[in-house]
């Protein structure tokens, strides 16, 4: 895959304020790439920055293979190859047609190009009937459309979305969703997308980054950054409920065995270090009412609930077996077992789930 | 933000933009001949149609110089703009050629201003007299003295905090303000420093004689004014003269050209021709009716040769300049 | 109109000589609106422009430019009618174009006394577009040209709302215009300065009238401003 993104220890600075620093990405042309993170972790500044519409402070890019550090004079042509819709839906104080044809107007388009080219998009968003109205008068969800036609209509060859849907309601986010998908099928259109929402980044991306204070953290396929998160600011991030301290004590048959509080886990996890940090996820632990046999998972022990609460439509069981776990099952399953608060139940937890990070590593 | 050319021309053209958008409603200033009148029109100044009059409040406010404009600029197709002002400041306008004329009462200043260089051509036009008008009630009790004898009876009426006693001053350096400095003086008061400062009976009013008047008829209290402009206030008034005789009370008026010499740019014919117009019999005699009609007395007595010349006036009246 | 109260026979007095078309109101009327939208247009023709080059180009000591503007916007009327009164007088540098006691001098002072109001205005105006809106105008393409008159055309109203303050300042002040106008009959009298002089010649029903004339037209300049900050 080519990359049609390069960015390389790309810098950003507002006054004392260190927006951005290290950031080191590559986007493969054709590919949708979520760029997960908190909020304030500088995802909005470093779309900025790849769609050319402030610079960076210091650092390397290159886009479409062109380095746009050298070559400045060329940022107009390049940005108008891509394209960016924001988190807030932005109109201009003009009818809807002319708020979609601004792009094309930018780009000296005939007036039977923009005029066809309007009316198409605002069929595919579904708001041919406000051609005429005024932007401004319609809803958010009817105005983040109007801007994603706005962009659409410029036939971009990136498209960057800021945190598209995050003031929409589910039928306006379905709409975006699936209308970006499609261009990136159809038409191999690349994808940049800001989020917050985990599963929004899941459910598009081929591939995420999750950017953490400034920087990205870890790249990857989705279910690697959720399963093997690199350190603890991303475990906790990608919503591991369980963080627990230990020591390696040894290895055997390609298991890593950590001692925590007392107890010996076995992870499938190389080693990372001696003093180590267990991730697992709530939903791979399993609770049974008896003891399940060997086959079921490599770690299996006794424990007992300490507390249960309900996050519909599921439940997060917290059990104490030393350490305190956190499990999370269906409300269904929960009752199927009958748990309550000190029932003694037994716990089984594969080593592929338990994923070992260093300790004492970026903390914050 | 870098090149400063195109968005230099980027402004002015969305300015424009901005004025063909929406301003409409500012955009569309008249033609400044589309007013209804002629005289409305923005004749630059020194052309040789206007001529412009500094002049003192108390003419404007009796209506006389509205009735000369009236058929002066029939008879001549001349336009007139009289700019009222009071006498000192008008003397300062001729200095400074901001006028072609002014048309005065303050004898004293005016002589100045001819023995500087700056006016020529004086001509006495009419006269009429000052008087002091007051309450009826008479606080200072001062009717039937004579002017400088009233001046300084209220002055000490005043100083020993009489009740109601109070008198208001012009205090604008015009030509009745003037005249009220030379009747203190008469009376043995250094003006600015035993009169200004003299205690809240003195009271100055830095406006014209209409706003004098009705100042001093809210406050009861003595004032200095000229026939002209009481008579014409006297319906709204409830003050009453109270001296209206002496010599002292002589109120002249003059037309002065300012002198092209020192201001080349100053419509000198028009000037000249207008003082000649004011000298002719005819318009004296349209001064002297001016006023009968509403007040039942004229407000102005002309001034004819050879009387101008004899005290009190010692004044020139007739002759034709030239400018 | 020695009999009765003369404020009631002004007003009524005031009302006959707005609905017969009085020439002498009407004529007062037309020279205070043209000279004042006069005064504006040249002073949007000048403030404008600059008030954007202001808001587009970060340079050093910008903040301190914009707050003296601001602190302008009050600039007393009488301070400058005495500036361009003496600028204009014979014996000051302007002298030479003779405009004292014209039109043209009021014109002048106006547009002085309001440019920085609506020099203000404009780049308050223009600071209103918001971040997003500016980022978005770029992200889809536009040359820095573009960019400007996109930003303009957004703030139309806004800039418009502020003509529109100027003129009404300009409109509704005593202070320049009689100083620099002189206050003539059939030239350079004006709305307020006829409302001074009438009024000192207690003469109120023209006073009343040229008033109640000069409160529509700050009505109606109210009305323009609320119907152009809906849009």
């Amino acid at each position: 895959m080519m990359a049609i993104i390069e960015a390389h220890e790309i810098t950003k600075v507002y006054g004392n304020l260190r927006v951005l620093h290290d950031v080191d990405l590559s986007v493969g042309k054709g590919e949708i790439l979520a760029l997960i993170g908190p909020s304030g972790s500088g995802k909005s500044t470093l779309l900025r920055i790849l769609d050319l519409i402030e610079p960076a402070n210091s650092g390397e890019l290159s886009v479409f293979g062109i380095d746009v550090v050298q070559e400045r004079g060329r940022w107009l042509d390049l940005r108008r190859r891509m394209g960016m819709l924001f988190q807030r839906p932005i109109v201009f104080n003009a009818s809807v047609y002319d708020n979609v044809a601004m792009g094309l107007r930018y780009r000296g388009a005939s007036g039977d190009v923009i005029d066809r080219k309007v009316k198409e998009a605002l069929e595919a968003v579904g708001l041919s009937r406000y051609i005429k109205s005024k932007a401004t008068d319609l809803s958010g969800g009817e105005q983040q459309r109007v801007a994603l036609s706005r962009v659409l209509v410029t036939d971009p060859e990136i498209l960057f979305l800021d945190e598209p849907t995050a003031n929409l309601d589910p039928t306006s986010t379905a709409t975006i969703e699936r209308i970006v998908t499609g261009l990136n099928r159809e038409l191999g259109m690349t994808v940049l997308i800001s989020t917050h929402d985990l599963s929004q980044g899941q459910r598009l991306a081929h591939r995420i980054a999750v950017m953490i204070d400034g920087t990205i953290a870890q790249t990857g396929p989705s279910h690697e950054v959720f399963r093997e998160p690199k350190d603890r600011r991303i475990a906790r991030f990608v919503g591991a409920e369980n963080i627990i301290p230990g020591r390696v004590v040894s290895r055997s048959n390609g298991f890593t065995v950590v001692e925590a509080h007392g107890r010996q886990m076995l992870s499938a996890t190389p080693p990372p270090a001696e003093e180590v940090e267990m991730v697992v996820r709530g939903e791979d632990i399993s609770l049974h009412r008896r003891e399940p046999g060997h086959e079921e998972a490599e770690n299996r022990f006794p424990a007992t609930v300490t507390g249960i609460e309900p996050t519909a439509p599921f439940v997060n069981v917290t059990v104490h077996c030393g350490c305190d776990l956190v499990a999370l099952m269906t409300a269904r399953r929960a009752e199927a077992l009958g748990l309550h608060e000190g029932m003694q139940v037994w716990v089984s937890l594969q080593a592929k789930a338990v994923h070992l990070i260093a300790r004492g590593g970026k903390d914050r | 933000m870098k090149t400063p050319t195109t968005l230099l021309t980027a402004g002015i053209i969305t300015i424009l933009l901005i004025f063909a958008l929406g301003a409409g409603c500012t955009g569309t200033a008249p033609d400044g001949n589309a007013t209804p009148t002629a005289t409305g029109t923005a004749a630059p100044g020194g052309g040789g149609n206007v001529l412009r009059i500094a002049t003192t409040t108390s003419l404007e406010n009796t209506g006389l110089l509205a009735e000369l404009e009236r058929v002066y600029e029939n008879e001549t197709g001349m336009d007139l703009q009289f700019i009222a002002q009071g006498t000192g400041q008008s003397i300062d306008s001729g200095r400074r050629g901001d006028v072609d004329l002014v048309l005065v009462h303050a004898p004293e200043l005016e002589q100045q201003f001819i023995d500087d260089g700056f006016g020529i051509d004086p001509r006495c036009i009419a006269y009429n007299y000052f008087i002091i008008v007051g309450p009826e009630s008479d606080p200072a009790g001062i009717a039937n003295m004579d002017p400088v004898e009233a001046v300084r009876t209220i002055y000490l009426a005043g100083t020993n905090n009489t009740a109601g006693v109070a008198f208001v001053s012009r205090g604008d350096n015009s030509g009745t303000h003037n005249q009220e400095k030379v009747l203190w003086e008469q009376a043995g008061y250094d003006y600015d420093t035993q009169v200004v400062d003299a205690g809240a009976w003195y009271v100055e009013a830095g406006k014209g004689m209409g706003d004098t008047l009705i100042l001093a008829n809210e406050q009861q209290a003595y004032t200095l004014s000229d026939e002209g402009t009481y008579l014409s206030f006297a319906d709204r008034l409830e003050l009453v003269p109270v001296i209206a005789e002496g010599a002292e009370l002589l109120n002249r008026y003059s037309a002065i050209a300012v002198n092209p010499a020192q201001h080349p740019g100053v419509n000198a014919e028009g000037a000249a021709e207008f003082i000649n117009w004011l000298t002719t019999n005819e318009t004296k005699e349209m001064i002297g009716n001016f006023g009968t009609e509403e007040f039942g007395k004229p407000l102005f007595t002309p001034l004819y040769a050879p009387e101008c010349t004899e005290p009190p006036f010692n004044c020139t009246c007739t002759g034709e300049v030239t400018g | 109109m020695v009999n009765g109260n003369p404020i009631i026979e002004g007003l009524i007095e005031a009302i006959e000589l707005i609905v017969t078309l009085n020439p002498q109101v009407v004529e007062i009327t037309i020279r205070s609106l043209y000279i004042s939208l006069t005064a504006t247009f040249f002073a949007a023709l000048i403030a404008l422009p600059i008030g954007a080059l202001i808001y587009f180009y970060d340079f050093r000591g910008k903040h301190a430019v914009v707050s003296t503007l601001q602190t302008l916007y009050a600039l007393p009327t009488v301070i400058v009618g005495l500036v361009v009164f003496l600028m204009l007088s014979n014996i000051g540098p302007f002298g030479f174009l003779r405009l004292l006691y014209t039109p043209g001098g009021m014109i002048a002072a106006q547009t002085v006394l309001i440019i920085p109001l609506l020099m203000g205005l404009t780049v308050s105006a223009l600071s209103g577009i918001d971040r997003d809106k500016r980022y978005t105008i770029t992200a889809l393409g536009a040359s820095r040209l573009q960019t400007v008159i996109t930003i303009i055309a957004e703030a139309r109203f806004a800039v418009m709302a502020g003509v529109l303050l100027g003129f009404g300042r300009a409109i509704a002040e005593v202070g320049t215009v009689m100083i620099v106008g002189g206050n003539i009959r059939g030239a350079t009298r004006v709305l307020t300065t006829a409302i001074a002089l009438n009024t000192s010649m207690a003469n109120y029903s023209l006073s009343i009238a040229l008033g109640i004339i000069l409160l529509a037209v700050a009505l109606g300049v109210n009305i323009a401003l609320s119907l152009v900050q809906r849009r």
